[in-house]
C-alpha cells in the first residue's frame, strides 16, 4: 500500500507559491482519509449487520414454522404416562387344583385429600362421616384445618363410595386408582391364602405385599413380572374345601368344641386337598392379632399347622407298624395287656380293662395303652426315635407356608424308656395334625414317605420307610378299628373307612392335664383297601351331650364328624362307593 | 467518527427531542406490553390481581424511565459505560453473598421495595462496555490478540459470575449478546470460529463429565438436557412443562380458542403459566394467528432496531442498538424455542410479556438508551 503523506510537500510548495493557505490543502486531505477509514469500517459493519439480520430472518422463520406445525398437530397426551411409576402393582392370581379363583385383583381407587385445596372443610368432613361412619369428624376437621397438605382418608372405596364423595364436589378430595387384593371365596381356605397389605404407597398405586400363608411364601414369585401373570395354582380343591369347612362348622357347633381343624390329603402325593382350621377369617378384611391372651385362641391361628398337640392314641399305628416292620410281632401275635403297667412310681392304664391279653389288631382295634407301651418297651427308645423321624413327626413340615418352618413338634428333652412308652400312644410328643396327616399316609400309601405340600403336582414319591405287607397289615387293623373298634361311627358305606382315634387330656398351662378338657383326633383313611386319602379331624374340648354324661372321647366326637366329611367329599373327589371284598369265610355259595 | 467530531449543534435540545424519539418502536414495545396484560388478565381467570394490575403499574414506571433516559445525551451513557459496567459486576458479586435464594438458585438481592436481579441489569452494561470499547479503539487494531483478548475478558467475568448463581439462561444471553457486539465491531471471523469449535468441545465435556465427581452442571441441569432431548420420556416429571406447552400449542390450532377459553393453563395444568410459559397461553386462546403476530411484533422491533443501527453513524449508538437488539431477540427467541421445544428449558421469560419486575424494567431501560442514541445521532451538516 502506498501511504499518502498527510503533508504532501509538492503540493504545499505549490501552494505556497500561489499565496494560498496550505493548511487547507492539510485539512482537506485530512478529511478524505478518515472519509475512507469510515467508509471501509461502515462496509465491514453493515456487511455483518446484514449477516447479522439474515441469522434473524432465519430464526424468526424456524420458530414461525414451528408454531405452524404444533398449531397444525392434533393435541395428544403423551401415551408414555404410567411408565413413571416407580411401583408394580400386578400380582398373580392363586388358583385350587382345578384352575378356580382364589386371590386376584380388583381395581378399585383410594381417596386422600389435600387440604390446601378445599374450600368447605367443615362440610366436607361432616360428609364424609356419613358416607364413612367409621372415621372421626373432629379428628378429620383437625387434619383438613391444619397444616397438613396431604392425608389418606380410605385406602380402598366402593364405586359407589366413591360416587358420593364426588358429589360433594369438594376439589381437595381426591381419588387415586389402585390395585386391591380380593379372595372372591371369603373365608374358604383363609389361613392357606394368608393375606396382603400395602407396601409402598402412591397416589398412582399401591406395592401390595403377601404377610401370611401362601401369599407370604410366595410373595416375591407372585409379584415377578416375568412369570407373565401365570397363576399360583395350589393343590386345594375348592368343592372339597367348601364343603369340609361346612361340615366342621357344623361338627364343632354340635359338638360343642371351641376349635376344629381337618387336614385331607391325597396319600401318594402329599398334595394338601383341603385344610380348615377353626374359626377362620375373612382375608379381605385380615383382623389384627391379638395382643394379650393366648394367640392359639386367635381366629387367625392356623390348628392344622400351627397348633401342636399331644395327639394321643392315634400315634398307637406308629408303634405297632414298626413292631412288625422289625419282625418283632404279626397283628395275631398276643400281647399282654395286665394292668397297671408300672414304671417306677408311674402307671399306666386303659380306659377299660381289656383282660390279660390282646392280638396286636385288638390293641389298636381296642386302643390299649398298656399294650402299646409294652410294644415300645420292646422296640427300645433309639429304634423309636428313628422310625418317628423317618416318618418326619420330629421336624418341621415341608409345606409351603410361612408358618410352617417354624413349627417344630415338641419332644420330651430326655428320650428315657418311660419317655418311649407314653410316646407310643402318643402322650410326650406333640405334633401339629399335618405332620400327623403326613406321617398316616406314609403308613398306608404302601410304605413311601410323603412330605405335605400346597402346590398342585404333589412332590414325587419318596423313600420307603416301611415294607408294603406292614403297610397292608396296618390299612387293615386301621379299617379294623371302625368295622369292630373305637371309631364305629366312622363307616360311611361304600368307601370303606379305617382309621384311628385319638383322645388327649389337654396340658394345663402351669403343668398337670385338664379332667375336662380334651383334644379329640380322628385319623383316617379311605378307601382302606387301596388308599387314596388320609383325613385328619381335630376338635378341641369337644363335648358330646346327647348322653346322660357327657361323651368326649373321639370315638363320639371327631369320628362322626369326619365320616361326614368323607360321606359328603368322596363323590366330590369322583370315588365310587364300592362293594368291599369280603374275607372267602365269610361268603355262601348259593346254588339254585 | 466520534462525538468529537461532528456538529453536535444538530442535535435536537430540551423539549424538542420529544418529536425526535423514535415513536414507531415506542408503539410496538407498548402494542407487546398490552397483549402481555391481556395474557395476565385471562390466565388469573380474568382478572387484573394478582398479576396484570402489578404489571402495568410497572410497564408505566419503566416508561417513564424509558423517556428519562431516552432525554440524557447518548455520550453521558457512553462515559457511564464503565461505571455501569463496575456496578453491576458489584451486584453479581453481592448476589453471591448477600443474596436470597429463589427456586434453588440464588439471583435476587431485596432492595426492599423490589427484588433485583443484577444479572438482568448486566446484559445491558455488558453490551454497554463493549460499545463504548469499540467506539474507543481504532479500526485498525480491532483484530489483534491482544484487544480481542480485552472484550472477552469483559464478557466472561460476568458469565462466569452468572454461572456460579446458577442461571445458564441469562449466562447464555450474556455471551452471544456480547459477541454480537464484537462481530459486528469488525473482528475477525477467524475468532467466531475458533469460539464456536470451543463451544461444541465444551458441550462434549459437559456430557463426558456427566455422572463423574467433576460434572460440570447441576443434575437439575442435565436433567433438563435430558428432557429437551426426550420430552416423552419423563412426561408427568421434567418434561411435564415441555409436553403441557405442545398440547396447548397444538388445542389452539389455527385460530385459538379464543379470549380466556384457554383450559391447559386456565386449569392449572401448567405451573409458571404467568411466567416463562406465558406464550403457552396466548398460543391456546388465538392460535397460531395470535401466536403468530406477536412473532411479527417482535419482529418489527428488531428491525426498528437493527436499521437504526444502520443509519446511525456514531459508532457507540449504533454498536450499542444492535446489542440491545440481539439481547432482546435472544429473550423471545429462546422462550418462544424452549416453549415449542426447540431448545431446552433455561429459565427465560418472553420480554415485556411474562410477569416479573427486573426484566421488563430492565429492558425498558435498554430501550431508553436505544432512544437517546436515536436522538442524539450524528445528523449530516445540511
Amino acid at each position: 500500500m502506498i501511504r499518502t503523506p498527510l503533508r504532501p510537500l509538492a503540493r504545499i510548495l505549490d501552494a505556497r507559491a500561489k499565496g494560498q493557505n496550505p493548511d487547507a490543502i492539510e485539512r482537506e486531505n485530512l478529511r478524505v482519509r478518515h472519509e475512507q477509514m469510515r467508509d471501509q469500517s461502515r462496509g465491514r459493519a453493515e456487511g455483518r449487520l446484514l449477516i447479522l439480520g439474515a441469522v434473524f430472518l432465519m430464526a424468526f422463520g424456524t420458530v414461525g414454522a414451528r408454531m405452524g406445525t404444533l398449531s397444525a398437530s392434533t393435541p395428544e397426551e403423551p401415551r408414555t404416562a404410567y411408565t413413571g411409576s416407580s411401583i408394580l402393582a400386578q400380582r398373580a392370581d392363586i388358583t385350587d387344583r382345578n384352575g378356580n379363583i382364589l386371590a386376584t385383583n380388583l381395581a378399585t381407587h383410594s381417596l386422600y385429600a389435600q387440604p390446601p385445596f378445599m374450600i368447605e372443610k367443615e362440610r366436607a368432613a361432616r360428609k364424609l362421616v356419613e358416607i364413612f361412619p367409621d372415621l372421626d369428624e373432629k379428628r378429620l376437621i383437625k387434619d383438613f384445618t391444619g397444616k397438613r397438605k396431604f392425608l389418606w382418608i380410605k385406602k380402598k372405596i366402593s364405586p359407589e363410595q366413591m360416587q358420593q364423595v364426588h358429589d360433594l364436589g369438594e376439589p381437595g378430595l381426591m381419588f387415586g386408582p389402585r390395585e386391591m387384593r380380593l379372595y372372591p371365596n371369603g373365608s374358604l381356605a383363609a389361613h392357606v391364602l394368608g393375606g396382603t397389605s400395602f407396601g409402598r404407597e402412591g397416589v398412582h398405586s399401591a406395592e401390595v405385599i403377601g404377610v401370611a400363608g401362601v401369599e407370604k411364601a410366595f410373595d416375591s414369585f407372585l409379584r415377578d413380572p416375568a412369570n407373565g401373570g401365570e397363576p399360583l395354582r395350589l393343590s386345594l380343591d375348592l368343592t372339597v374345601q367348601a364343603a369340609t369347612r361346612r361340615i366342621l362348622y357344623g361338627g364343632m357347633k354340635l359338638m360343642n368344641a371351641k376349635g376344629a381343624t381337618s387336614i385331607m390329603m391325597d396319600v401318594h402325593t402329599g398334595e394338601v386337598i383341603s385344610v380348615v382350621s377353626l374359626p377362620d377369617f375373612d382375608p379381605n378384611d385380615r383382623p389384627r392379632p391379638l395382643t394379650t391372651g393366648d394367640q392359639s385362641d386367635s381366629p387367625l391361628f392356623n390348628r392344622a399347622v400351627q397348633g401342636v398337640y399331644e395327639l394321643g392314641s392315634t400315634f398307637k399305628i406308629f408303634a405297632v407298624a414298626q413292631a412288625m416292620e422289625q419282625g418283632l410281632i404279626t397283628p395275631d401275635t398276643m400281647i399282654d395287656t395286665q394292668g397297671p403297667l408300672r414304671w417306677g412310681k408311674f402307671r399306666i392304664n386303659d380306659f377299660h380293662n381289656y383282660g390279660p391279653q390282646l392280638s396286636a389288631t385288638d390293641v389298636i382295634v381296642k386302643s390299649s395303652n398298656i399294650g402299646t407301651a409294652r410294644l415300645a418297651q420292646q422296640i427300645g427308645a433309639e429304634d423309636q426315635r428313628t422310625f418317628l423321624t423317618k416318618l418326619g413327626l420330629l421336624e418341621p413340615t415341608a409345606l409351603e407356608m410361612v408358618e410352617a418352618p417354624s413349627i417344630k413338634p415338641l419332644l420330651p428333652p430326655n428320650w428315657s424308656e418311660l419317655s418311649a412308652m407314653t410316646i407310643s400312644y402318643g402322650h410326650g410328643l406333640s405334633a401339629s395334625p399335618m405332620h400327623l396327616a403326613a406321617a398316616y399316609s406314609t403308613i398306608v400309601n404302601g410304605g413311601y414317605k410323603v412330605e405335605p405340600t400346597l402346590l398342585a403336582g404333589g412332590r414325587p414319591r419318596g423313600e420307603r420307610v416301611i415294607s408294603e405287607e406292614t403297610s397292608a397289615a396296618a390299612r387293615d387293623m386301621l379299617r379294623q378299628v371302625v368295622v369292630r373298634g373305637t371309631a364305629s361311627f366312622g363307616e360311611v358305606e361304600g368307601y370303606h373307612v379305617g382309621g384311628k382315634t385319638g383322645t388327649a387330656d389337654k396340658p394345663k398351662p402351669n403343668g398337670g392335664y385338664y379332667e375336662d378338657k380334651v383334644i379329640a383326633t380322628f385319623a383316617s383313611v379311605f378307601p382302606a383297601h387301596d388308599p387314596r386319602y388320609v383325613l385328619i379331624v381335630t376338635l378341641d374340648e369337644p363335648v358330646e351331650t346327647s348322653g346322660t354324661e357327657p361323651r368326649r372321647t373321639a370315638g363320639w366326637t371327631a369320628v362322626p364328624v369326619a365320616a361326614e366329611i368323607i360321606r359328603r367329599t368322596a363323590p366330590l373327589l369322583g370315588l365310587r362307593p364300592e362293594i368291599e371284598p369280603r374275607p372267602v369265610y365269610e361268603l355262601t355259595r348259593v346254588n339254585n | 467518527m466520534s462525538y468529537l467530531e461532528y456538529q453536535q449543534k444538530t442535535v435536537p435540545t430540551g423539549w424538542r427531542k420529544v418529536l425526535h424519539l423514535n415513536w414507531a418502536l415506542i408503539l410496538l414495545l407498548a402494542a407487546v406490553a398490552s397483549v402481555g396484560f391481556m395474557m395476565l388478565f385471562s390466565v388469573a381467570g380474568g382478572s387484573l390481581r394478582p398479576w396484570a394490575d402489578p404489571q402495568i403499574k410497572r410497564f408505566i414506571m419503566g416508561m417513564g424511565l424509558m423517556f428519562f433516559i431516552a432525554f440524557v445525551p447518548i455520550w453521558f451513557w457512553r462515559n457511564m459505560a464503565a461505571v455501569a459496567f463496575g456496578g453491576s459486576i458489584l451486584l453479581l458479586l453481592a448476589v453471591e453473598f448477600f443474596g436470597a435464594v429463589g427456586m434453588g438458585a440464588q439471583r435476587w438481592i431485596d432492595l426492599g421495595f423490589m427484588r433485583l436481579q443484577p444479572s438482568e441489569l448486566t446484559k445491558i452494561t455488558v453490551v454497554m462496555i463493549l460499545a463504548a470499547y469499540y467506539d474507543w479503539l481504532p479500526m485498525e487494531k480491532v483484530s489483534r490478540p491482544l484487544y480481542v483478548l480485552i472484550p472477552a475478558v469483559l464478557i466472561l467475568l460476568p458469565t462466569g459470575l452468572v454461572l456460579t448463581q446458577p442461571d445458564l439462561g441469562t449466562a447464555l444471553l450474556l455471551m452471544i449478546g456480547g459477541a454480537t457486539v464484537m462481530f459486528v465491531a469488525g473482528v475477525h471471523w477467524l475468532y467466531f470460529a475458533v469460539v464456536i469449535a470451543m463451544g461444541v468441545g465444551l458441550i462434549a465435556g459437559v456430557f463426558l463429565s456427566r455422572g463423574t465427581p467433576w460434572q460440570l452442571l447441576q443434575d437439575y441441569q442435565y436433567r433438563r438436557i435430558d428432557t429437551f432431548l426426550d420430552p416423552s420420556s419423563d412426561p408427568l416429571g421434567a418434561g411435564y412443562h415441555i409436553t403441557q406447552s405442545k398440547i396447548a400449542l397444538g388445542s389452539g390450532g389455527w385460530t385459538g380458542r379464543g379470549f380466556m377459553q384457554g383450559t391447559q393453563s386456565r386449569l392449572n395444568f401448567l405451573p409458571e403459566k404467568h411466567t416463562d410459559f406465558i406464550f403457552t397461553t396466548l398460543a391456546e386462546e388465538f392460535g397460531f394467528i395470535g401466536g403468530f403476530s406477536l412473532l411479527v411484533l417482535y419482529g418489527l422491533i428488531i428491525l426498528f432496531c437493527l436499521g437504526a443501527a444502520i443509519r446511525n453513524k456514531d459508532r457507540f449508538s449504533s454498536l450499542l442498538t444492535v446489542g440491545i437488539g440481539m439481547t432482546f431477540f435472544l429473550f423471545f427467541a429462546l422462550n418462544m424455542s424452549m416453549v415449542m421445544g426447540l431448545a431446552p428449558v433455561v429459565g427465560v421469560p418472553l420480554p415485556l410479556v411474562s410477569y416479573g419486575g427486573s426484566a421488563m424494567l430492565v429492558l425498558l431501560v435498554a430501550f431508553g438508551l436505544i432512544q437517546s442514541a436515536y436522538v442524539h445521532r450524528p445528523r449530516s451538516k445540511t
